[in-house]
């Protein structure tokens, strides 16, 4: 029997088909074809199975033809095989029981000779994602985990995993993980080794927060023989594998320092592989192994440069994008490390705009006495850049490097010829910047004001930049003679001001001018006061009212709110807290480092994946079990980082010794941030002394009447941190309430020690914290003394600033957990007594 | 950790799904569509789109290959590096089966497209992604096999990147050393910024399983072989090479020798930071005459030895926009104005070393200029250029060849006028074959920019 020739007629033409006349054709050429062992038979249902995927990948519904397809497909010809397998992947999850038609002859072919097919077709049966279909998974995948053939096997171990997201119980039942593991451990062919450990590390990380055992099995991956194993063979692997095995060998624990440099000594040549991926997963292994040891820490460092630079210059500028986000990590954590290759960050005109600006904040970052003069003068190339928004980060990039040295002179010049451009975005960025200089360098207001007196507020657009002008010129109005003029200017022009940011800072400036030139500004403050009141923005309106009343109380308190005497911003805060910025370290070599993010911050909880699992207890620091263990970083990177503080203190301004800039915890940057104008500077004083006041009030009323305690607490309760993670896991809140804190208390908790302390007096033992002032965590449990074993966990969030703790409780008897919280509240209330 | 991928697309220029790979199911086409045609309207350029980007708790990482994006979709926290040179890898293995990666290539090969892209990656993590290896699982039409069915290789196999059983009848190897001199000049005329990548590219079509061995004048290496180093030897700063070396065995005695898979392939790359002195020199003189007129004076001047010759020498300067009636003449080569990317563009097919040219450019500018639009571009001179059988570095190259039977010296085809030499290489096959390799040496142009003032 011959094909039919119409056959012929339609493949020729690979035409768009618009509507269902054409799949019905398909469909009665395929049953037509359907059993037909004529030679060239195949050749014709090639031609019409391509059509019909064609069709399905540009979205025309073909699943209609799914039985005529499902019935061609009995034949030996491995592309029509695959070729259906695909169609049939394609639409069993929203055609269930036509799948169900698939079952029959994917179960055969998964018995085929050819390993191709067996694999193909194991493949196809675990890709179907139908629950109701998982009861025929199982023996094929259990006679594809011992295939002969690596091929089938390496296809099965996957399958594993995909049965586990279709059914975890069914994989379970029928023993997968142990098997996993065992031919982990024995197989010869390293990819089939490769996907058990993508398979078991997947299982155990969705699986640890639900079982002990579990969290054990995650465990026995990390162990010292599976590690020496798997280092053993490393070689054999090919380079995606290799990052894997080295991603899980960052998370070994070595038992001791011979430990670390045999690892070592192994990896050392895995940072002349060729793929960028390889080098920075081995860079991860020697940083982790390293953390406990200082010295070996920075010649860690070193030793990476090099590689690290070659794989930003060589490559994709995506890739280097990726290496260049992580060099930048490495860079933020130690900058000095760094400063004598600044010139690797220098900008090419042809890079990409996002490459330029992680290289301008790590010029910023590695900028020191040694290299600033090479590095500012480069800064000051791009300011003139065709590409606006990095001319603007690089001019913001020279201010910051103003900010963090004490050799300003130079910078200050260079600053002023910016506003000597003459293009307005140079000259917004900069105002922005003289202003935030001024307040951390006062003696150089004399140089500034002689320029910034100069520039038209005409030319000046930008609500960010107006305002830092406003400020300077109330500020400094007795030093530039036109101030009053160009404040009456433009509040005559107040309806115009679309900012509310501009028309604030107008208002307190008048009053500056005011306060220092009463006869010349008299008028302008008038004016402005009355066009503030008339105003629809809240916050001017309240403003512009307290000055006015302000005034009419007595001038001279005006005077203290609006005029104190100012001390000079030694440190800027950091925006990210050392706490985040270790996270995003211990998640190396993800996009943790791209986005600059820990990964909880940007993944759904069922995503998260490996080691994120305790996303509230791993953000402390476990007491002291892990402490032990667990060699952390903080110390070894205070080490690495002392020129930081060093060069702070050494630059004579620093008026808050404690507040040291980037990764040393920053207790108390909070105080050593001088808002923007003086008015807001002052009134927190007030503010916070009146809300304590309430807060006082509030306390009391609070606090007075502590429920007696009816319950016993053990005193020597013991739980270990694993049984805590579980327990959490596992016990819902039965109580979540705030409950404020004595003054005292606050006054008290300068570190989590104290509170420790304090409720362990009170039967309540602390299993974890962490977080620094104004905001503290605290992992608490207790037992119930009457043998019955029964805990209270709870988690306490507090908050020194507000005065507040938040509080949650789980109990394995929720019943007395009200008691529980009684007896909690009265501790605590009695914190700081 | 290594988080897995959900779904891998291959969109149009306008972001538009050509096909895709539903790895997990938990990122939809619709999803990934709006995602990128969202990214592409915002901005201009596409270039300038970061190739990682979150959302909706999505997270996409992408990459442009001619007129197609190759995306990962991925809810988990991936390895972003890994992902991204997955992704080139991929356009490599596309390369090889189709010639050329675009949309055309792609909409006729659909079936071999979802064929591959199944086993590059297997729900969501990266199996295998050689070429050679990957046609072993491919069995679509054009790469039928004829022979009776047999496991695939690469799985029986030690060695990941070739298969056994390769016959040629004529082998043959080609080695290129390339070096990429980038070099930044600041307006000054200082030279703020000097380095040196450089690459040995093979390609090889030689029989069974060969062993190769590979000298070079690196000063680590000869010292440890104990060789003396008079002033001949370079320092490279660090060396990268292709998975095929054995680099346990570089660590001990600096040896490098490898198993080479079969076709192109990158065998080494190195890069060198100590300062060359530019092989072109440009120095360019604009002046203003009046604000109508402006002049401009290019000198070139090439700074190599007499016997090698620059050849496609592309000197870009960049002109006010609103130039106009440009009179242009040069001492060589010939320029012409570039509107479209306000340059003046300066060709030079042969540019012999201790020569030096002179090209002379006038424009007339609109005596009436909009005061504020003058938003001048900073913009630097580019040159671009290749200098054959020159290496920058100096690194040296000589070629021998060992089979079976013996050691042959190889250096047959290219010994003249090269500093730049790899010492030996060995090929060991069991069968005793002759193989002819083939040296090329050519230092060109990276990223090489001169600031104007």
């Amino acid at each position: 029997m011959a094909p039919p020739p119409i056959v012929q007629q339609k493949s020729s033409s690979p035409s768009q088909p618009s509507g269902k006349s054409e799949v019905s054709d398909l469909k009665l050429q395929l049953r037509q074809l359907a059993g037909s062992r004529a030679p060239g038979a195949d050749d014709s249902k090639r031609d019409l199975f391509k059509r019909v995927i064609s069709y399905m990948t540009v979205g025309i519904d073909v699943s209609a033809a799914f039985s005529e397809m499902v019935m061609c497909s009995a034949t030996s010809d491995i592309v029509l095989k695959k070729m259906c397998y695909l169609y049939v992947g394609n639409y069993a999850r929203c055609h269930p029981d036509l799948a169900l038609l698939t079952i029959n002859f994917l179960q055969k072919d998964c018995r085929d000779v050819d390993p191709m097919i067996r694999g193909l077709a194991l493949r196809s049966l675990c890709s179907l994602r139908v629950p109701n279909l998982v009861e025929y998974l199982v023996s094929p995948l259990s006679s594809g985990l011992e295939d002969g053939s690596p091929y089938v096997r390496m296809v099965a171990v996957l399958g594993v995993l995909k049965l586990y997201h279709i059914s975890a119980t069914t994989c379970f039942d029928s023993d997968f993980p142990a098997s996993l593991k065992n031919l982990m451990l024995t197989d010869s062919d390293a990819q089939v080794v490769a996907n058990c450990l993508f398979v078991l590390q997947e299982i155990w990380n969705l699986e640890a927060n639900k079982s002990e055992e579990a969290n054990r099995e995650r465990e026995t991956l990390l162990s010292k023989q599976t590690i020496y194993y798997l280092l053993n063979r490393i070689k054999e692997f090919n380079e995606w594998a290799q990052c894997l095995i080295l991603e899980l060998i960052s998370k070994y624990i070595p038992s001791d320092s011979n430990d670390i440099f045999d690892i070592m000594n192994l990896l050392e040549d895995r940072l002349q592989h060729a793929n960028g991926a390889v080098v920075l997963a081995t860079i991860k292994v020697f940083l982790h192994l390293t953390m406990s040891m200082t010295d070996v820490h920075q010649q860690v460092y070193e030793r990476l440069k090099a590689p690290l630079l070659t794989l930003v210059g060589s490559g994709s500028s995506e890739q280097s994008y990726a290496v260049l986000s992580h060099l930048h990590l490495l860079v933020m954590r130690a900058p000095m490390l760094f400063s004598s290759d600044y010139k690797h960050f220098y900008c090419q005109f042809s890079d990409p705009s996002y490459i330029k600006k992680l290289k301008l904040e790590m010029l910023t970052a590695i900028a020191n006495e040694s290299n600033t003069y090479e590095i500012v003068t480069e800064l000051c190339e791009y300011a003139g850049n065709v590409d606006v928004p990095i001319a603007r980060e690089s001019i913001r990039a020279v201010g910051k490097i103003a900010l963090q040295q004490y050799d300003v002179n130079a910078i200050v010049d260079r600053l002023l010829q910016f506003l000597e451009m003459e293009k307005d975005y140079v000259t917004a960025e900069t105002l922005v910047l003289v202003k935030d200089l001024l307040r951390k360098y006062p003696q150089w207001s004399h140089d500034c004001i002689a320029v910034v007196g100069n520039i038209s507020s005409k030319n000046v657009q930008e609500p960010k930049a107006k305002a830092a002008l406003i400020w300077m010129l109330g500020e400094y109005s007795k030093d530039m003679p036109d101030a009053p003029y160009i404040l009456e200017n433009l509040i005559e022009n107040w309806d115009d001001e679309n900012a509310a940011e501009v028309r604030l800072h107008l208002l307190t400036a008048a009053m500056k001018c005011f306060l220092k030139r009463p006869p010349e500004t008299q008028k302008a403050l008038g004016a402005a006061l009355a066009a503030g009141v008339a105003d629809s923005h809240q916050d001017v309106h309240d403003r512009a009212l307290l000055y006015y009343r302000l005034l009419q109380y007595d001038v001279s308190v005006a005077e203290r709110v609006v005029n104190p005497p100012k001390q000079a911003v030694s440190v800027f805060a950091d925006l990210q807290s050392s706490e985040v910025k270790d996270r995003i370290f211990d998640e190396f070599n993800t996009l943790s480092v791209v986005y600059q993010k820990p990964s909880y911050m940007f993944t759904d909880k069922e995503h998260r994946g490996p080691f994120e699992f305790s996303e509230e207890i791993g953000n402390l620091s476990l007491d002291q079990e892990s402490m032990d263990n667990a060699p952390r970083f903080d110390e070894s990177d205070k080490d690495l980082l002392l020129g930081t503080s060093e060069r702070e203190e050494n630059g004579g301004t620093s008026i808050n010794g404690a507040a040291t800039p980037g990764y040393s915890a920053p207790h108390d940057y909070n105080s050593s941030l001088v808002p923007l104008s003086s008015q807001t500077q002052s009134e927190p004083a007030v503010t916070s002394q009146t809300s304590f006041a309430i807060d006082d009030l509030l306390g009391l009323s609070m606090l007075a009447a502590p429920e007696p305690p009816s319950l016993k607490l053990n005193s020597k309760a013991a739980l270990d941190p694993g049984t805590f993670q579980r327990k959490w896991g596992q016990l819902g809140v039965s109580i979540s309430q705030e409950i404020p804190i004595s003054p005292q208390g606050v006054g008290s908790l300068t570190t989590p020690q104290a509170l420790i302390r304090h409720m362990q007096a009170n039967s309540i033992h602390c299993i974890a914290s962490g977080g620094q002032s104004p905001n503290f965590k605290f992992f608490l449990f207790a037992q119930k003394d009457d043998g019955s074993a029964s805990f209270f966990l709870v988690e306490c969030i507090v908050n020194t600033s507000s005065a507040k703790a938040q509080v949650k409780v789980k109990a394995d008897d929720a019943s007395a957990s009200e008691a529980f919280f009684a007896l909690f509240q009265s501790a605590l209330s009695k914190f700081g007594m | 950790m290594a988080g897995a991928v959900s779904a891998l697309f291959l969109l149009d220029i306008k972001g538009r799904v050509l096909i895709w790979r539903d790895y997990r199911g938990d990122v939809s086409a619709v999803q990934a569509e709006r995602f990128f045609t969202k990214l592409i309207e915002k901005e201009v350029d596409p270039e300038s789109h970061s190739p990682v980007a979150i959302d909706d708790g999505i997270s996409y990482m992408f990459i442009q290959h001619s007129n197609v994006f190759l995306m990962t979709a991925a809810r988990q926290n991936c390895n972003a590096a890994s992902i991204l040179l997955f992704l080139h890898r991929v356009v490599d293995v596309f390369k090889h089966y189709f010639e050329e990666l675009e949309e055309e290539s792609l909409r006729d090969n659909f079936v071999v497209v979802y064929e591959l892209l199944d086993e590059m990656m297997d729900f969501g993590y990266p199996q295998y992604t050689e070429a050679k290896i990957l046609s072993e699982f491919i069995k679509t039409d054009a790469y039928r096999m004829e022979v009776a069915q047999r496991p695939p290789m690469a799985v029986t196999n030690a060695v990941s990147w070739r298969s056994e059983g390769i016959r040629y009848k004529k082998n043959e190897v080609f080695l290129d050393v390339i070096e990429s001199v980038n070099i930044l000049v600041n307006s000054n005329g200082q030279i703020i910024r000097s380095d040196v990548v450089g690459a040995l590219k093979m390609r090889t079509y030689l029989s069974g399983m060969p062993e190769c061995k590979l000298g070079l004048n690196d000063r680590v290496l000869l010292e440890a072989q104990g060789q003396t180093t008079k002033g001949k030897a370079i320092d490279l700063d660090d060396i990268k090479f292709h998975q095929c070396v054995r680099l346990a065995r570089f660590e001990n005695d600096r040896t490098i020798s490898f198993i080479p898979p079969d076709g192109a392939f990158d065998l080494m790359t190195y890069r060198l930071s100590t300062q060359v002195k530019p092989p072109i020199w440009v120095e360019a003189q604009v002046e203003k005459h009046s604000r109508s007129r402006i002049e401009i004076t290019i000198k070139a001047r090439s700074q190599f030895k007499e016997r090698s010759t620059a050849t496609n020498v592309e000197i870009e300067l960049p002109v006010p926009s609103d130039a106009t009636n440009p009179n242009i003449r040069t001492s060589m080569g010939s320029a012409s104005y570039a509107p479209e990317n306000d340059a003046l563009v300066w060709k030079i097919k042969s540019f012999p070393g201790g020569k030096e040219y002179m090209c002379r450019a006038e424009f007339n500018l609109p005596s009436i200029t909009a005061e504020d639009a003058t938003s001048e571009k900073k913009a630097p001179i580019r040159v671009k250029f290749e200098i054959p059988y020159f290496t920058i570095s100096g690194i040296q190259v000589l070629l021998y060849l060992t089979t079976f039977s013996g050691l042959y010296n190889l250096n047959g085809s290219c010994h003249h006028a090269s500093i730049a030499q790899v010492r030996y290489l060995k090929i060991i096959e069991k069968s005793a074959y002759q193989a002819l390799p083939w040296v090329r040496y050519i230092t060109r142009a990276g990223e090489y920019e001169l600031r104007l003032i």
